[in-house]
């Protein structure tokens, strides 16, 4: 039997775990509420129904997907030891490392489906008032899911050797860096260049996860060049480079924790 | 080959920030051959579960080897031939039986189809049909022990590891389970069950290891373990009072109960010497019953044997 099979098995079991647990339908449901609540600040802009719909949707997504990401992130790995389940599954005919992996890929496919609901209610929202949910929105939408799985990634890199409450609160302290990379960088190459805590920050900004690189709208990219759901926005040649830097930073995340995890005793 | 050996095993565990260490094991070993049953005896905090968590690969030894099939501990392929039933059973209660089944069926590669058809002859075996749609949640102790066997054994394994199966059953379910480990035993399989009721261990096993502060203290058959010499022997029988107190006034204990009097005397010869007066007598001969040393006794004297004092961990 393929080590794919095995992990299968675990990533559907999380994804049962996952899909069952009433706490997600709860931030789904405020998600599609934020998103009618949308269309009420719509009404209040001058011609910019959709606009706000669009910016307020993609938040919606963004936030809730976070939540989500990190509530379920920590606990992947500490609901397994706490609730004495990972007595029963480790002895089972698959190696750690696959079972780590297989939590991974079930919480990844539940985000992917979420952010897939998300953003078809979004699109029916958008639809409603005359708007286009077009292929700018979907991009950013690629990216916001590119980016909750880094912090999946992230989160379990920590809970393989801390406490849920721990390691959510680093996972968020670097999402928050990390999401303001662009600033401490500008930082470390402006007016702290050539000192030692600008280079301290180059540091900083090199080893944390740049999650700025997945929330681009509004922002600027490396030339200089504002890019915008609204207006010009980033192709799919930047959403595959996003895309193929969060698979590379995940990974070494994924491949730290399941070394941490392999040696670790379950008492 | 043994199905499974361990070799001066050790554990100590480290704890806290002051780094207290805790000896649970020290220097363990035995060996289990196929197709026996093999109790592991031990009061609580003796070292068993710490013994079997080792065979599990859920922790690791701090120093000698502990083997399945010849290999070494932790190999997925030892473990495909292997069914694990954890002492108190915690599974993934949002689960059905019939999904827990699946997920185990799954990752010991059964298709489909063999899956759909082993799990629905153990929920059956385990006496769980009436139940296989609810959620684990919703079961009780004694079910969820049985869901907890039936998934040990649905990969059709060669040895079954049992962590105190019969905790917290009834005795119609701690029959269950007896019944349950005897057919395994029929079908060729290795059964190694620890457990602290020493009357399960005397109905089922074939050898047993006795391990008490993290030492193991005797392995072997029960019939050579527990020693053959006659210890004392009980004689009931109904006298009158003249009979009764001329009795009473030999060698050994008196008393009177409500099924009638006995008199334990110290070997046969002072027995038959009670039992020719009671019939001599004119009284009645209820029953002669010479006494061996039981396991529980054996157990407790090996658990107040004095070890190195140190304390062992579960």
């Amino acid at each position: 039997m393929s080590a794919l099979a095995r992990l299968w098995a675990i990533a559907l079991n999380t994804f049962r775990e996952a899909t069952r647990n009433r706490v997600l339908y709860v931030l789904v449901v405020f998600a599609a509420l934020l998103m009618a609540f949308s269309v009420v600040l719509g009404e209040l802009s001058l011609h910019e129904q959709t606009r706000v719909i669009k910016d307020l949707g993609l938040a919606g997504i963004s936030g809730v997907g976070l939540v989500i990401a990190l509530f379920l992130g920590v606990n992947l790995l500490s609901k397994e030891l706490d609730r004495k389940t990972v007595f029963f599954v480790i002895p089972k005919p698959l190696h750690r490392h696959e079972f780590l992996a297989g939590k991974f890929v079930g919480l990844a496919v539940t985000l992917a489906l979420l952010v897939a609901v998300m953003a078809a209610t979004l699109a029916v929202v958008l639809a409603l008032e005359g708007g286009l949910h077009d292929i700018a929105l979907v991009r950013a939408e690629v990216l916001v899911l590119f980016e909750l799985w880094l912090v999946v990634a992230v989160a379990l890199l920590f809970s393989s050797f801390s406490s849920p409450y721990l390691s959510a609160m680093f996972t968020a302290s670097l999402w928050v860096v990390g999401r303001n990379s662009g600033e401490l960088r500008a930082f470390a190459e402006g007016k702290l260049s050539d000192t030692p805590i600008g280079a301290l920050l180059s540091g900083v900004a090199a080893v944390l996860p740049d999650f700025h690189a997945f929330y681009v709208s509004g922002g600027m990219l490396g030339d200089a060049t504002p890019v915008s759901i609204h207006g010009s926005f980033i192709g799919w040649g930047y959403v595959a480079q996003a895309g193929l830097y969060g698979a590379a930073y995940g990974g070494a995340c994924l491949v730290i924790a399941a070394l941490l995890f392999a040696r670790r005793d379950f008492t | 080959m043994s199905v499974l050996s361990v070799e001066a095993l050790r554990k100590t565990f480290v704890r806290g920030l002051a780094r207290r260490r805790t000896e649970a094991l020290r220097g363990v070993s035995f060996a289990v051959e196929p197709g026996e049953i093999f109790g592991f005896l031990g009061p609580n905090g003796a070292g068993k579960t710490t013994t079997i968590k080792i065979l599990m690969g859920l922790i690791f030894a701090s120093s000698g080897t502990a083997r399945l099939f010849g290999t070494e501990v932790g190999r997925r392929e030892a473990k495909q031939r292997l069914g694990y039933l954890p002492e108190n059973p915690y599974f993934y209660d949002y689960l059905t039986v019939v999904e827990l089944l699946d997920m185990v069926g799954r990752l010991h590669g059964l298709p489909a189809a063999q899956r759909r058809q082993r799990a629905s002859a153990l929920i059956e075996e385990v006496g769980l049909g009436h139940a296989a749609g609810r959620p684990l949640r919703s079961y009780s102790k004694g079910m969820l022990q049985r869901a907890g066997l039936a998934q040990a054994l649905i990969g059709d394994p060669e040895l079954v590891v049992l962590d105190e199966p019969m905790s917290g059953l009834d005795p119609i379910g701690r029959k269950e389970v007896r019944d349950i480990i005897v057919s395994l035993r029929r079908r060729g399989k290795t059964v190694f069950f620890s457990t602290h009721i020493l009357s399960d261990a005397t109905l089922l096993c074939d050898r047993v290891a006795i391990l008490v502060r993290g030492e193991l203290r005797d392995t072997g058959p029960l019939g050579q373990l527990l020693s053959p010499a006659i210890d004392g022997v009980e004689v009931l029988y109904t006298a009158d009072d003249e009979l009764g107190a001329r009795i009473a006034a030999g060698p050994g204990q008196h008393e009177r109960t409500s099924e009638g009097r006995v008199a334990r005397v110290a070997d046969l010869a002072a027995a038959n010497a009670v039992a020719k007066a009671v019939l001599e007598g004119g009284g009645t001969l209820l029953s002669l019953a010479p006494h061996r040393q039981s396991l529980e006794e054996l157990f407790v004297q090996e658990a107040a044997a004095p070890g190195r004092g140190a304390e062992a961990g579960s």
